[in-house]
Order: structure tokens, then sequence, then C-alpha cells
């Protein structure tokens, strides 16, 4: 038996041996690291989680452009932490010497500054989606920042809308599901339905609740709903899928699935099969899969000056995505195209989506 | 009168006011109940009351869990890990879309052995490694996590096993299954604290833990047991919820920790430890899940729902909490 003595002099000498062998390891990768550097940019995805499905899916698109340009691909996880998602991405610039591409869902609207100037500053490009501030454009960043994505949340909600409007005969009451009170997609969507109702009057919103994106807020909050409202409720338009499920649930518990149609805005997989079932009316999606890979290929194309973004016109630098409908007439093909395979897109085809600018203040 | 006299029908109303104190809860619970009524009288329909209980059985299962971890004097910041690890280990094991398997109730067993495992391992580190429990639960909730966003991959799996579904489509009586589990899950956790030595010795801890040492009663055991009887809970929890939502994804849990605290405190449970129980924490869940449910009756606006919650919780704990006998308020 090693007497106390031993194990220390042993632990010492053994982390002296793991000290100098991790810095001749690092020493070693970092070095062809820079050589490499030379020849083949690193694309670098940053995004919030994976623990939720539409981010997973995402990575699922960077990953297929990666592959298909053979080219090595990182992922960061903010895990919400701002911080953290902007210092990973400086380590990333760091170890690449600015020779990256970047496709990042900033975890919140400020953070996109610093991370913008970041790339501007170590000469990398970089695509934003969703979260920027209005006082920061892709133009000021010559040939840095290359583009800015978002999807019309107005005009998802207003779509989902009115299909459901449609699917139950015209007229009739519904109740809404909204999103977290604060965020802008929550905003824009209510935004959306609101103007849906306008120029529908024989719809009639019974009430508008939120459920914090959750599908058990909204199976509670449905419940109750349908208490207050018992039959009256002849549909239900919810500002996310997630939230959609947990009030078809509710329903299914009621024995009302499939009476009641409900919609949703992401396409996640429950609530395609769903539109498949006839149970959702809809759903719409922004394609997370198409974001992931072609937030890189936008990028890509200007690191490797296929385009040069100063010269682009306003709508490719900061654009609104074509978001796709699914509904009982394209749900087929989407599930088979979307869900049991993975769908091709061609990557290089980098405008193909844009819808137009987006709306200033 | 004499001073002894005086004395005696002093201290009689002290217990009579702590007796009141102790009612608290139910009388919050019954005023509650009658306003909602008057203003909207859907509210005491069978059908919503039915309603009501199935909102509230996941949310009692798991504070069952809280409240013995509570009465300890501790707390258990890992309610969302096990849960989440509940949830994806029944929708991976039954019937579901993502892959082959189908062990039915097996399932469902494998899923509370999951979670009441780590509710082991947070008993564990407190004792053994002597770290307080909000940071060693704190620990358990990431790892728990961590492990079912890496098993499910970021996505929601839905369950497919009829039988597990049927604990939220299927009634007895016109009540779902999922309630009727909620009602036994109480029974058991009623007798545990009354009728068992594990229910007796966590009490002692609570209202002394170097008292309880000294009449000789292991502390350290009756922790790891207490946090292991809490992770059933969670388990059972876990699974009750997968069966509601048809589906499992890592963040089925979110949310939860905060209302099951919510209710055990509600319900009178002090959060120092050794007062309180487990029929309180029941009168706590009514309490919140009736307020939420009667505030959407009544219409509140979203806006001032989550103000109105807060305003309750101060209230709750103002009424039921003896705030005399507290020396310091920390």
């Amino acid at each position: 038996m090693m007497s106390d003595l031993d194990i220390l002099r042993a632990a010492r000498i053994n982390r002296r041996r793991f000290m100098v062998g991790a810095a001749a390891g690092l020493g070693v990768a970092a070095l062809p690291g820079r050589l490499l550097a030379q020849a083949k940019p690193t694309l670098v995805t940053s995004i919030r989680s994976l623990s939720n499905p539409y981010h997973a899916v995402w990575k699922e698109g960077a990953d297929a452009y990666a592959k298909s340009m053979g080219l090595e691909h990182v992922t960061l996880v903010s895990e919400g932490n701002s911080e953290k998602g902007i210092a990973d991405i400086r380590a990333m610039l760091a170890k690449t010497g600015g020779n990256m591409v970047l496709n990042s869902d900033p975890n919140d609207t400020p953070d996109a500054r610093p991370i913008v100037e970041a790339c501007a500053k170590a000469g990398a490009y970089v695509v934003t989606q969703w979260n920027k501030p209005d006082d920061l454009h892709p133009a000021n960043f010559n040939p840095n920042y290359v583009s800015h994505i978002e999807f019309d949340g107005i005009a998802s909600g207003k779509t989902i809308a009115e299909i459901l409007f449609k699917a139950i005969g015209g007229s009739g009451g519904i109740i809404a599901i909204g999103g977290t009170i604060s965020n802008t997609a929550a905003i824009e969507r209510k935004k959306g339905l609101d103007q849906a109702l306008a120029a529908n009057s024989g719809i009639k919103l019974l009430d508008f609740q939120v459920a914090n994106w959750k599908s058990t807020e909204a199976f509670d909050l449905t419940s109750g709903l349908l208490t207050r409202f018992g039959d009256d409720i002849k549909g239900i338009w919810a500002a996310n899928d997630d939230m959609g499920t947990g009030a078809l649930e509710a329903l299914r518990a009621e024995g009302l699935a499939g009476k009641v149609p409900v919609v949703g805005v992401d396409g996640i997989k429950a609530a395609v099969d769903a539109v498949r079932k006839g149970e959702f009316a809809c759903t719409v999606t922004s394609d997370p899969y198409w974001q992931g890979g072609m937030g890189l290929s936008i990028g890509y194309h200007a690191l490797s000056k296929q385009i040069d973004p100063a010269k682009e016109p306003p709508e490719h630098r900061e654009f609104y995505g074509k978001a796709l409908l699914i509904t009982k007439d394209n749900v087929e093909d989407y599930y088979k195209h979307n869900i049991d395979s993975h769908p091709t897109i061609d990557w290089n085809d980098i405008w193909g989506r844009v819808t137009g600018p987006i709306r200033q203040g | 009168m004499d001073i002894a006299s005086r004395l005696h029908s002093l201290r009689g109303s002290l217990a009579g006011k702590r007796r009141l104190r102790g009612l608290a809860p139910l009388l919050v619970l019954i005023v509650l109940c009658i306003l909602i009524s008057l203003a909207n009288p859907h509210f005491i329909e069978v059908r919503n009351l039915i309603r009501v209980a199935n909102s509230a059985a996941v949310p009692l299962t798991l504070a069952m869990g809280m409240t013995f971890i509570i009465l300890l004097g501790s707390i258990d910041l890992s309610v969302e890990g096990a849960v989440s690890i509940s949830a994806m280990v029944v929708v991976l094991l039954a019937a579901n879309d993502l892959n082959t398997h189908d062990y039915g109730w097996l399932a469902a067993l494998a899923a509370v052995v999951a979670s009441a495992f780590m509710g082991f391992v947070s008993g564990v580190v407190q004792t053994r490694m002597r770290i307080p429990s909000f940071m060693a639960t704190l620990g358990t909730w990431f790892i728990g996590l961590g492990i079912s966003v890496y098993m499910l991959g970021g996505s929601a799996v839905r369950l497919m096993d009829q039988n597990l579904r049927a604990l939220a489509l299927t009634r007895l009586f016109e009540v779902p299954l999922a309630v009727w589990v909620a009602i036994l899950v109480f029974a058991f956790a009623f007798l545990i604290q009354n009728y068992t030595r594990l229910g007796r010795h966590i009490m002692a801890i609570g209202g002394g833990e170097d008292v309880a040492e000294l009449s000789g009663i292991d502390p350290s055991r009756v922790r790891i047991a207490a946090f292991t009887l809490a992770g059933i809970f969670y388990g059972i929890a876990g699974v009750l919820s997968a069966a509601q939502l048809g589906q499992s994804n890592a963040v089925i849990g979110d949310g939860r920790l905060f209302a099951s605290v919510t209710a055990v405190v509600v319900g009178g449970t002090a959060l120092t430890g050794g007062e309180g129980g487990v029929v309180n924490s029941l009168i706590g869940v009514l309490i919140v899940t009736v307020l939420s449910n009667g505030m959407i009756l009544l219409g509140i606006s979203p806006y001032v729902q989550q103000t109105v919650q807060g305003l309750m919780i101060i209230a709750a704990v103002a009424l039921s909490l003896d705030r005399s006998r507290l020396k310091i308020v920390k």
C-alpha cells in the first residue's frame, strides 16, 4: 500500500507530467490549425440550446451543408447565457484566426452587436437570424456582416388564423393562446391574428391567454377555457405548435380532438402528424433545416468571393425568409421529404427564399 | 382572576390562534372557491371540478415529494431534472415514434426507479460530501436535464403506448385515471408521514437536527431515504406528465420546481422545516390550481395573472406562518 506521502508525490509528478503533456498537445493542436486556416475556413453555428426540436433541426441543416462542402463544422451552444455565447464565438475567432463563417441566432437582441463587431475585426463572415437591434445594419459592416434573416411573424399569425377561420366555416368563436407576453415573435403573431380578426367579422375571439410557449401550460389553460366557454369554442389558434399540441391533448381528454381544429407555428413533428390526422388545420414553419444550412452558405459565398456583400441590394442584406405552410393539401408530401428523410435543398440558391426587406421600426 | 388562571386562558388563546393559523390555508381555499363560484357558476360544475383535479394531479404528486424535503428543512431544486429524466425514460422504453422498444408498464417502473436513483444521488452527495441540499440538488437538476437532452436528441418524442396514454384518457367514475393515481400517491405520502419511522424521523430532524441526532436518529440515512422517496414521487409525476401530453421533451418539467415549492409553502409548511405536512400541501396545491383555473374562468387578463399569483403567495404565507415565533427573518 502506498503511504499518503507516496500518493502525494505521485499526484504531483502526474500533475506536472499532465501539464507538460497538455501544453505540448495544445501546441501541436494549434500549429496545424494555423496552417490549415490558410486553406479551409471553419463553419460555425451559434445557437441557444440543443434541448429544443427547433435548434436540433437547425444543427442538422448546418451539418448537412458542411458535409456537402467538405468543411469542418462547429456548433456552439449558449444555453441561454449571452456572455457564454459571445465568449465562445471570440474563442473560435481566435482559434481560426478569423478564417471562419458564423451563422448565429443571438441569444438576445443586444448580443448581435458585439458578435458582429468581433467578427468584422477578425475578418470573419457572419450571418445573424431573428435577433438584432434596430440600429444595427449589415451594410455598416462591409463586407463581413453579410445578412440578417427573420421571418415575418405578422404574416404567420395571419395566415394560420385565416386557415382556421376557413376550417370552422367562417363564423363562430375561437380561443387564442399566445407566447410569452414580452417576446417579439409572440407580439407579432398576435398582431397577425388581430388583423385576420378585423377582416372577418363572423369570427369572435372568446379569449386570448398566454401559455409561455409551453405545452404543459397550454394543456391546463385549454382545460379551463373549455369550462368557461364549452361548446362555443369552434377552433383554437396557438402561437406555436408546442402549445397547440398541449391544447390538442386537452381537447382529446374531452373527446374533442379532430372536432375542434387547432393551428400553430413551427412545423414540429407532432403538429405535422396532427395535420395528417385532421386534428390540426395547419402549421407554418420557418424551416430551421434551411436556416441552419443557408445561413452558413450565404456567409461562405461572401468569404469565397462568389458574392460581394457591398454590392448586394438591401433586400438581400436584411430580409424576411419564406415560411412554409403545411396544410392537409401538402402534408403527405412534406412528411415524406422533411420528416421521413431530410429535404434536398439547393444550398447555392442563396436568395431563393427572400420575400422582402424587413420592416423598419 | 388569579395569575394562574390568567396564564391558562392566555395559553388557551395562543393555542386557539395557532389552530386558526393551521386552518388558514383551508379557509383561503374555501373563500376562494366561494368567490369564484359567485362570479362564475360554471366553476362548481362537476365537469370543471374534474378538470381542476386533473390539472392538480401532476403538481400534487410533485408537492408530496417536495413536502418531505421541506419538512427536513432542506430544499430540492432537482424537480425539473427528475421529471425530465422520468418522462424521457418512460417515453423511450414504451412504444414511441423514435425507437422500437415496447416495454409497457415496465417502462413506467424504470422511469420511477431512474428518478428515485437521482434522489438517492442527491442525498448521498449531500451527506457524504457535505454539500448543502441547495447546491447538491442544483447539480442533479442539470445532470438530469443534460442526460435527457442527450438521450432525446433535443426533439419531442411521442408516447404511443395506449395503456400508458390511458392514464390521461381513460376515466373511472368520470374521473381520469391520473387523478386516481394522484389520490393513491397522496394516501401513500400520508401513511409515510404519520405511520412510519421515516416520517417521524424527518419531522424530528426538521424540528432540530442536533436534538434528533442526540436522541439516536442517523440524519444522513434519513436524508438519503427522504431524497430517494422524493425522487419516487417526481418519477410518478414524470410518467403522468408524459401520459397527459402524449409526448416527452427535455423541458417537460419546465416551471414545475417553482410551482411545487409554491404549493407546499402556500399550504402552510414552513421553509424552516419541521412544521406542516402532506395535508397542508394537498390544500396548497388546490389553492394554486383553483386560483389559476378561477382566473381563466373570470377572464382575468394574462397581463395581471402573474401579479395576482404573487400577491396570493405572500398573503397565504403571511396568514399561515406563525411569524411571532420567527426570531429572525432571512
